[in-house]
């Protein structure tokens, strides 16, 4: 009993204090919304596009294709936030960087060539770079310079789009190939839309990461106390490095998407205000934004959840812009009974309730 | 933490110091302007200061290209371009900037119509003439510019609805079966304003049944997500009305990305797309392969205008103040040789493999 | 004098790096760009432009001491530009309720804010990047459209000049045209005024700081935490709804992408001026310089008629990133020599 009363009380407390309870309670919320309202939402039709190849589409398809982007940049998110307790504001403008890379690469100096210029994985692996170098710059005032993580990328967050229209001096290259759309539609012959099997793809890496090295283990260990794993033998400034390089490659994987779902880019709206999305879906997760302990599959979860959410808003023909001030009251609330001190005032009551229940 | 009694003391020297300093450089620089302007006496160029509303669509980067080959150092011009991003408070900080820097002529493409009644009331004040280009100024007193250069975007959207309906009739299609979407431009913009309201006087006229309005902002992205919201919405549309080519494009990726085909050919389920600015090559090789039924032509290349009012405000000549430009009708079909508007008669261009070189941009 | 800098505290060292690399700026401005950078004009212009962006600052400035922060404030001033022109367009009613609407919009995000921050210990970021979400989304809700004020009194107001005696220059046709400034310049010079006198010289003052320096020992000289918390928060957020006001009387006219990107460039500018993120440190004259360092830098960039619009931003981060390693430098070697002793 007293073990119990501990932990919160019975399978219910266990329950609320478990992390993943809450983007799971705000899922489900939103799954029963819109069951109530227009069960049509679930419903998921086979269809055939212009190429005559077999298409999945509903709106659990949107989600699961528009979210994907958001829980590649999620994982990144929260090997940051746990290992220097801050956030990548960047991350935006970093997609414009590598994104317009990506394509300066794939058109050459003309922004309209007739074909690639160079194959897509050449592209890509530069855009990689890109984005880890870009992920190097921020780890390295993070880690070296000792600046806060929000501030230092603040500066990426400054120039990330002005240096995206220098890369390809301002143009608006367009890429005709279609193969380079595949990654940001369909695939030929497979009816499920490619983000997802990239986001998958992505998933399953870091599960393997986190499943057989110690990444994750010295990540909390660095965020929870940077002093005492140094005396441990960790290096907490090269974890926090590595922690923004990995997030530097994410955000390149998910520019590949965003670019090829346009085969094209806009520098100034691309990818813009996702980095407060990414970091939604850790706090959604309910990381603490803090640093330290971290549950991976909680933030995908939120990722999906606030797409969810995003999706649900728009089939209801809320406005594009309106949609924010939605997702902000949803996140007030989150956040709020997710604070610790009204979690234990709610604790407290509960206890109270059955307590009392208990005398009777 | 906080400041320390010596320290503050040179603080205050150093500014005391500085704002000395720059007293001083204000105080002698008139002489200096002077010169400076004599110095160039020999060789004057002249300078012309450019505010461009952004870089957001084809046809804008094609303006400001026409604009910069124009005014170059070769022809004796000195070009100081602004990029506003979008957003008036920018533009009217350039003016603002341009006038303090004493420019000789400023070219404004404005991003809305209202609010320049003061900044451009500063420019005449200094003297310095005020062209406007492509969008229009609504202010109290016309003598605030000096002239307007741009397209009669009213009579664009008139000319593309009246081939249209030409077509619908030679293809024997009636009217209640034409149910069109309009996506709009950047709300609030002459050219937004102008083929919506052609688009709609004609649409009455004729009894088409218009599904919707959406703001696509004149960008492929805004107008894919427009799409996508219509195509959820309403099974019925056969005909998209876009207001520029950025978002035609990007309404037909989401049709075809939805199993939809794109043609003129609507009595057999396939979904027209009519168009407007015909300056991006990837839209009129669309019109080229039948996605995109017809553009109307929207000529950017306002530089060699600018220049030639320039020319005659030089020689103290006056120039028209509102001055349209020609423009034609692209099409990919010759269904339709030539169109009746107004008692007049415009002759549709039609584009196709072989014609494609007459293309003028 | 060598002696002097090592015994300069972190405030005013970063303090007198943020004014000289102004002045430098803007003397090379006039020797190199000359033109229009020699008339005074230009550099009013620059506080016309900016003075709401030195309001907005202020509160920053306010909140990083106490180790918080704040980006709402943006949004803030997009919802009080658009509630204004809104309520002054369609109802007809009169400036001073308009100013009543802006400064109760930034009382009610100063004290939500504040209280879930400070009361509820909640990230600060999160709060307040839902108050940003928030306000845009509202701003879009209350009006779609950008469009301009034309009520009357209002655009007297707005067209309202205060001349700057003997800074006058000569134009193109050899007129002599008299320096001025707007009304919200005069705001925002009184509030950084005000700001320096309270931050020097009052206990709530010293209480920011000691916050910001040092909870635990906050705590135990008797200071109420949580309630300077909260007071910074109001206080950020008053100024942002001023802010508001005057970003609305500068442009007159009411549109959601109003103020777009202010919040960040509101936090450079406090970190250009020597406000650290970690809390403690920070100065109002240093923001001031901080705003006005970053506007030079955009005004250089756009009077030099670089048709590449991207410099602007990557100056301006260039320059962000010169002062964070700066402080960074300057805060090792301070630890580095208090450990010594």
């Amino acid at each position: 009993m007293a073990n119990n009363n501990k932990s919160g009380s019975g399978f219910f407390g266990k329950l609320i204090h478990n992390q993943i309870f809450i983007p799971l309670a705000a899922l489900l919320l939103l799954v029963l919304f819109n069951l109530v309202f227009d069960p049509s939402f679930f419903k998921i039709t086979l269809g055939q596009n212009a190429a005559g190849n077999p298409v999945l589409s509903g709106y659990l398809v949107t989600i699961l294709d528009y979210g994907s982007e958001l829980a590649i940049l999620a994982i990144g998110m929260t090997l940051v936030t746990a290992a220097s307790g801050g956030q990548d504001i960047s991350v935006g403008a970093t997609i414009a960087i590598c994104g317009s890379a990506l394509l300066r690469v794939l058109c050459g100096r003309n922004s309209r060539p007739d074909e690639l210029q160079a194959p897509i994985i050449v592209a890509f692996l530069v855009a990689c770079i890109v984005g880890m170098l870009c992920g190097a710059f921020n780890g390295m005032l993070v880690s070296i310079f000792k600046i806060q993580p929000m501030v230092a990328t603040l500066i990426l967050f400054t120039a990330g789009r002005s240096i995206a229209a220098w890369i390809n001096n301002n143009e608006l290259p367009i890429v005709g190939d279609p193969t380079f759309a595949y990654f940001g539609s369909f695939f030929p012959g497979i009816p499920i839309p490619a983000p997802v099997f990239i986001a998958a793809f992505c998933l399953i890496i870091i599960f393997v990461v986190l499943k057989f090295t110690t990444l994750g283990l010295y990540t909390q260990a660095v965020g929870i106390n940077p002093s005492s794993s140094r005396l441990n033998g960790l290096n907490p400034q090269f974890i926090k490095f590595v922690s923004f390089v990995i997030l530097g490659l994410c955000v390149a994987v998910a520019a590949l998407i965003k670019v090829s779902r346009l085969s094209t880019i806009n520098y100034s709206v691309i990818a813009k205000d996702i980095e407060m999305d990414a970091i939604l879906a850790v706090a959604l997760g309910g990381n603490p934004l803090g640093g330290g302990k971290f549950n991976m599959w909680a933030s995908i979860i939120g990722a999906y959840v606030i797409q969810f959410l995003t999706t649900t808003l728009y089939k209801f023909k809320v406005s594009s812009d309106a949609l924010s001030a939605y997702k902000a009251v949803v996140v007030i609330l989150l956040v709020v009974f997710s604070a610790p001190t009204v979690r234990e005032w709610i604790g407290a009551k509960f206890k109270k309730i059955t307590a009392k229940k208990g005398v009777a | 933490m906080m400041m320390d009694r010596p320290s503050v003391k040179i603080i205050y020297i150093m500014i005391i110091a500085s704002l000395c300093c720059l007293m001083a450089a204000c105080g002698g620089k008139d002489a200096g302007a002077v010169s400076d302007i004599k110095e160039k006496g020999g060789k004057e160029r002249i300078v012309v200061g450019f505010s461009q509303l952004g870089a957001e669509s084809d046809w804008r980067s094609a303006n400001t290209e026409s604009m910069k080959s124009v005014f170059s150092k070769e022809n004796g011009y000195e070009l100081i371009f602004d990029d506003a991003q979008q957003k008036q408070t920018n533009q009217i900080t350039a003016i603002r900037s341009f006038i303090q820097q004493d420019v000789d002529y400023i070219v404004l493409a404005p991003v809305t119509e209202t609010g320049w009644d003061t900044v451009l009331s500063e420019a005449k004040e200094a003297g310095i003439p005020v062209i406007i280009v492509d969008r229009q100024v609504d202010v109290s007193d016309e003598s605030l510019f000096t002239c307007w250069v741009g397209s009669d975007f009213e009579l664009e959207a008139r000319k593309v609805c009246m081939w249209m309906s030409y077509f619908f009739n030679k293809k024997g299609i009636k009217s209640e079966d034409v149910h069109i979407v309009d996506i709009q431009g950047t709300i609030g913009s002459t050219a937004q304003i102008g083929r919506t309201k052609g688009f709609d006087d004609m649409a009455n006229l004729y009894g088409w049944d218009v599904v919707a309005h959406e703001p696509g902002d004149f960008t492929k992205s805004k107008a894919k997500e427009a799409m996508f919201a219509i195509l959820r919405n309403y099974d019925n549309v056969n005909v998209v009305f876009c207001e520029n080519d950025n978002e035609a494009l990007g309404v037909i990726e989401v049709l075809e990305a939805s199993g939809k085909k794109c043609g003129s050919d609507i009595t057999n389920g396939e979904i027209m797309v009519v168009s407007f600015d015909g300056v991006n090559k990837a839209a009129v090789s669309s019109l080229v392969a039948g996605k995109i039924s017809c553009i109307g032509e929207c000529n950017p290349l306002h530089g060699p205008r600018v220049e030639s009012i320039i020319r005659k405000l030089a020689r103290g000549q006056e120039p028209y103040k509102y001055q349209y430009v020609n423009e034609k009708i692209f099409a990919g079909t010759s269904a339709v040789p030539s169109i009746m508007l107004g008692g007049k008669e415009y002759k549709v261009t039609v584009f196709n493999e072989e014609t494609l070189y007459e293309w003028p941009y | 004098m060598r002696n002097k800098i090592k015994n300069m505290s972190d405030t005013s060292l970063l303090l007198s790096i943020t004014i000289v690399v102004f002045f430098l700026m803007y003397i090379g401005a006039m020797v190199f760009q000359g033109k229009g950078f020699l008339k005074p004009q230009t550099f009013f212009n620059i506080l016309n432009a900016n003075a709401a962006l030195i309001l907005m600052s202020c509160g920053l400035t306010i909140v990083m001491i106490i180790g918080s922060i704040d980006i709402s404030v943006g949004g803030v001033a997009a919802l009080v530009s658009m509630c204004c022109a809104v309520y002054l367009d369609y109802k007809g009613g009169n400036v001073f309720v308009s100013m009543l609407i802006a400064l109760a919009i930034g009382v009610a995000y100063g004290v939500i804010q504040g209280y879930l921050i400070a009361y509820l210990d909640i990230q600060p970021f999160i709060v307040s990047l839902a108050g940003m979400f928030f306000a845009r989304g509202m701003t879009t809700i209350v009006h779609t459209n950008p469009f301009n004020v034309e009520n009357q009194s209002f655009v007297a107001l707005k067209e309202t000049r205060i001349i700057v005696p003997g800074m006058g220059s000569v134009n193109k046709l050899g007129k002599y045209v008299n320096a001025y400034v707007e009304i919200g310049v005069i705001v925002a010079l009184l509030a950084v005024l005000v700001l320096f006198f309270v931050l020097r010289y009052t206990k709530f003052g010293r209480a920011l700081y000691a916050v910001g320096g040092n909870k635990t020992s906050a705590l135990m000289l008797g200071i109420n935490v949580k309630k300077t918390k909260f007071m910074a928060h109001l206080l950020c957020g008053i100024l942002a709804g001023i802010g508001g006001y005057v970003y609305f009387l500068h442009v007159g006219s009411g549109a959601a992408s109003h103020a777009s990107g202010a919040e960040m460039n509101a936090i450079a500018s406090s970190i250009i001026g020597g406000t650290m993120l970690t809390g403690g440190v920070g100065n109002i004259i240093g923001t001031l310089f901080g705003v006005l360092s970053l506007a030079t830098i955009q005004s250089i960039v756009s009077s030099a008629g670089m048709d590449q619009a991207w410099w602007t931003g990557i100056t301006i981060a260039a320059m962000l990133c010169l002062f964070l390693v700066i402080q960074s430098v300057v805060i090792a070697r301070k630890t580095k020599s208090l450990k010594k002793q």
